[in-house]
C-alpha cells in the first residue's frame, strides 16, 4: 500500500512524464494555449492511460514475454515475442481510444463533447505508448502498481499541461524579444518548469 | 496535431526540385524548431552525443522508408484504413531498427531504451506520411524523409553537443577540457546533464534560428 | 478513393501477413547475435566484480577471458546445499527468475574465480530495487567467505548523476576490503551510510549524496541477496 502510494506520487511529481522525458511534448505544444482544453486533453490523456496500460501489460505478460506462453502448454517456455511489443501496443491504444470513443459517444455525450475531440489525437501521444514502455522496461509486477503508475503519470500530464497553458495565457501579454515569441519562449518556461519540479526529486514517503 | 498538419500543408515552400526537399528540413522547415513535430520521444536522449547520434539516424532511416513504402503504396490503400496501414508500416520498421541495434550496438541500444520504440509515436512521421508521401511519388518522398529525418538529427546532435561538452566536459566520451582548467577551479555543470537542459537549449536554438530569419518569427 | 469491405480484409490480411512474417524472419535470424551480446555482458559484469578492468578489453576476448579466471560454478539453496555443479548451466540461471521462487526451491549462482596472485575469490549475484526500477549487480568475497574483494553494479535508469552513480569507481572501490561478518560472526552486510561512513568502519561505506534511495536499493539488495546465502557462507567459512 505504502509502496503503491509512494509510486503514485513519484509518477507525478518527479517521473513527470513531460518534465522528466518530453513525452507527449507535440500535443503539449500545440494545445496548451488555454487552460480550458489542456484540462479537456489531460483528462482525456489520463482516461486512455488507466485503460491501455494495464491491458498493454496483461498482453505483455501473458502473452508477448520470454516464456509468458507457459500457461498454454510447457512446449513454449523458451518462445519469446517480445519483438512484437512494439506494434502489439500501438495496435492495443489504437484500438481503445477508437473503442473509449464509441463508448463515451453511446453513454455520455456530454462527457464526448468535453472529450470527443481529442480522443483521436491521443493514439500517436508518445506520453500513451511511453508509459506503456516504461511500464515493460521497469517490470512491474502487479497489475496495482501499473494502473497507479498510468494514473499517476496521466495526472501529472494534466497538471503540467493545465499549468503551461495558464502561463502562456498570461505570458501574451509581456514583451518578449520577437525571435523568442511563441515557440521558443515556450520551450524556455517548460525547461524552467521543469527545474522547479525538480525540487520534489528524492521525495519518499 | 491536425493543427499542425495544415500548417505543414499550407507552406508553399514544396518545390519539385529534389535538392530543395533535402535542404530545406535544415533550416526553413526544420522539423522540430519550425515544424513543430516530434520532439518527444527524442529529446531524453541527448544527455551525450552518442546515443543522440544512434538516435537520429534511426530516425532518418525510419523516416525514409516508410515515406517510400506509404508513398509507393498510396494508390492502393483503403482511405478508411489509412493510418492503422501507416503506423503498422512505422512500427514494422522501427521493430526493425530496434531488433538492429540490439544485435550490432548493443551498448547504446541499452541507454536509448524504450526510446527507440518511442519513434512510433514521433509525429514527424506521421506528419510527414500525410503531408507528403500520401500525394508524392516515391523516389520525391524517400528524399523528403530522408531530409526531415536528418534536420531532426541536427537538432538532436547540437543539443547533445552542447549537454555533453558543458554538462560532463567530454564529447563522444573523449575529454576536451583539459585538467589544468579543473585544477584552478572549472566545474561541470552538472544541471546541463538533467532534462530541463534540454529544453531551454532547444529555446536558445530557436531563438538564435529566428534572429537570423526573420520570416520564421510569430508575431 | 472508396474501397470495398472485401478490398479493406483482403489488404489489412495481407499486409498483416507480409508484416508478421518479415519481422519474425528478422528477429529468428538477429536472435542469437542478440544472445551473444547478453552473454558476454553477463561474463564481463562477473569479470568486472572481481576486479578485473573489462571496459578495455574487446568483446570478442572476454570469452576466453572469462575460462582463464572463473574456474567452477556451483549453483546453492538457501540451506546451503550443492544442487547445480555443471558450470555452463549455472550461468544460464537467471537469478530474477530464481528470486521469485520459494526459498527451499532456489538455485542460486556462486562463481569461483582463480586470480592471478593464486587468491579464490566467490562471486555471487545480486539483485535488487533502485529509486525506479531494477538495480543489479555481482559482489565477489576473499577465500574467507567474509572480506569483499569487489563489487559491479548497474541499473536500469536511475538518476543521472545522482543514483547512476552506482557503478562508479567512487562508490563501487569502497567496498573493497569491508567484511560482512561482525567479529561475533554475526551476519552485518554492508551499510551504506547517508553523510559517509567512519573510516574504521569495517560494514560501511558512504553513499551517493542525492542518491539516497538508490544507496538503500543497494544496501537492502546486498542485504538480502547474501541473506539467502547464509547458509552456504557460514559453512564455508567455518571449513
Amino acid at each position: 500500500m505504502e509502496n503503491l502510494f509512494n509510486l503514485f506520487v513519484r509518477s507525478i511529481f518527479i517521473d513527470n512524464m513531460i518534465f522528466a522525458y518530453f513525452l507527449g511534448m507535440c500535443s503539449f505544444l500545440a494545445v496548451s494555449k488555454t487552460v480550458k482544453t489542456s484540462v479537456g486533453l489531460g483528462i482525456a490523456v489520463t482516461f486512455v492511460l488507466l485503460v491501455t496500460a494495464p491491458v498493454n501489460w496483461l498482453i505483455d505478460t501473458y502473452l508477448l514475454k520470454a516464456g509468458a506462453l507457459v500457461w498454454l502448454s510447457p512446449d513454449f517456455a523458451d518462445l519469446d515475442l517480445s519483438y512484437l511489443s512494439f506494434m502489439i501496443f500501438i495496435a492495443v491504444i489504437a484500438a481503445i481510444v477508437q473503442l473509449v470513443e464509441m463508448v463515451v459517444e453511446k453513454f455520455s455525450p456530454s462527457l464526448y463533447n468535453a472529450l470527443g475531440i481529442f480522443l483521436p489525437l491521443i493514439a500517436v501521444n508518445c506520453a500513451i505508448l511511453g508509459v506503456a514502455l516504461f511500464v515493460q522496461e521497469r517490470e512491474y509486477h502487479t497489475i496495482a502498481e501499473v494502473t497507479v503508475y498510468a494514473g499517476g503519470s496521466g495526472i501529472g500530464w494534466l497538471l503540467a499541461i493545465a499549468s503551461l497553458a495558464a502561463i502562456r495565457e498570461k505570458i501574451s501579454y509581456s514583451n518578449i524579444p520577437k525571435p523568442l515569441r511563441g515557440l521558443g519562449i515556450s520551450f524556455i518556461i517548460t525547461g524552467l518548469m521543469a527545474i522547479a519540479f525538480m525540487s520534489f526529486m528524492g521525495i519518499k514517503i | 496535431m491536425s493543427e499542425k498538419l495544415k500548417k505543414v500543408e499550407k507552406e508553399p515552400m514544396f518545390s519539385s526540385k529534389v535538392l530543395k526537399l533535402l535542404k530545406n528540413p535544415f533550416n526553413l522547415e526544420n522539423p522540430i524548431t519550425v515544424q513543430v513535430l516530434g520532439i518527444c520521444s527524442a529529446l531524453a536522449v541527448t544527455v551525450q552525443m552518442k546515443p543522440a547520434i544512434v538516435m537520429a539516424l534511426s530516425v532518418t532511416i525510419v523516416t525514409a522508408f516508410s515515406n517510400l513504402i506509404i508513398s509507393s503504396l498510396r494508390n492502393t490503400i483503403p482511405s478508411r484504413i489509412r493510418i492503422i496501414v501507416q503506423l503498422v508500416v512505422v512500427a514494422a520498421l522501427v521493430i526493425i531498427v530496434d531488433q538492429i541495434l540490439k544485435a550490432y550496438v548493443y551498448d547504446v541500444s541499452k541507454k536509448l531504451s524504450v526510446f527507440v520504440g518511442l519513434i512510433i509515436t514521433n509525429c514527424i512521421l506521421m506528419g510527414r506520411l500525410e503531408a507528403y508521401a500520401m500525394g508524392n511519388k516515391p523516389w520525391p518522398s524517400f528524399v523528403d524523409g530522408f531530409g526531415n529525418g536528418l534536420g531532426y538529427g541536427l537538432i538532436l546532435v547540437i543539443v547533445a553537443f552542447f549537454r555533453e561538452s558543458l554538462g560532463s566536459g567530454k564529447i563522444l566520451g573523449a575529454k576536451i577540457i583539459p585538467q589544468f582548467m579543473y585544477d584552478i577551479g572549472y566545474m561541470d555543470n552538472g544541471l546541463m546533464i538533467l532534462p530541463p537542459m534540454a529544453l531551454i537549449t532547444i529555446g536558445i536554438i530557436i531563438w538564435v534560428q529566428r534572429s537570423k530569419t526573420p520570416e520564421l518569427q510569430e508575431k | 478513393m472508396q474501397h470495398s469491405n472485401k478490398y479493406i480484409l483482403g489488404y489489412s490480411i495481407i499486409m498483416v501477413v507480409i508484416v508478421a512474417v518479415s519481422l519474425t524472419i528478422i528477429a529468428v535470424q538477429l536472435k542469437p547475435r542478440q544472445d551473444e551480446n547478453i552473454r558476454i555482458e553477463k561474463m564481463q559484469n562477473i569479470l568486472s566484480s572481481v576486479n578485473i578492468a573489462v571496459a578495455e578489453i574487446p568483446k570478442n576476448e572476454i570469452g576466453t577471458l572469462y575460462k582463464k579466471y572463473i574456474v567452477s560454478a556451483v549453483a546453492v539453496n538457501n540451506k546451503g546445499e550443492d544442487k547445480i555443479t555443471d558450470p555452463a548451466q549455472v550461468f544460464k540461471i537467471e537469478l530474477v527468475n530464481e528470486l521469485k521462487k520459494p526459498g527451499e526451491e532456489q538455485m542460486l549462482p556462486v562463481f569461483i574465480a582463480k586470480l592471478d596472485n593464486g587468491d579464490t575469490a566467490y562471486v555471487l549475484p545480486l539483485r535488487g530495487k533502485g529509486l525506479w526500477g531494477p538495480v543489479w549487480g555481482y559482489i565477489s568475497l576473499k577465500g574467507d567467505f567474509n572480506t569483499v574483494y569487489g563489487v559491479m553494479f548497474d541499473h536500469k535508469g536511475e538518476t543521472p548523476g545522482l543514483g547512476a552513480e552506482i557503478g562508479q569507481d567512487f562508490f563501487v572501490n569502497p567496498f573493497k576490503g569491508k567484511t560482512i561478518f561482525g567479529k561475533d560472526g554475526k551476519f552485518t552486510s554492508i551499510q551504506i551510510i547517508k553523510g559517509g561512513a567512519a573510516d574504521d568502519n569495517p560494514h560501511g561505506v558512504d553513499a551517493i549524496s542525492g542518491g539516497t534511495i538508490t544507496s538503500k536499493g543497494v544496501e537492502k539488495m546486498i542485504f538480502d541477496n547474501l541473506g539467502s546465502y547464509q547458509a552456504y557462507l557460514q559453512s564455508h567459512k567455518n571449513h
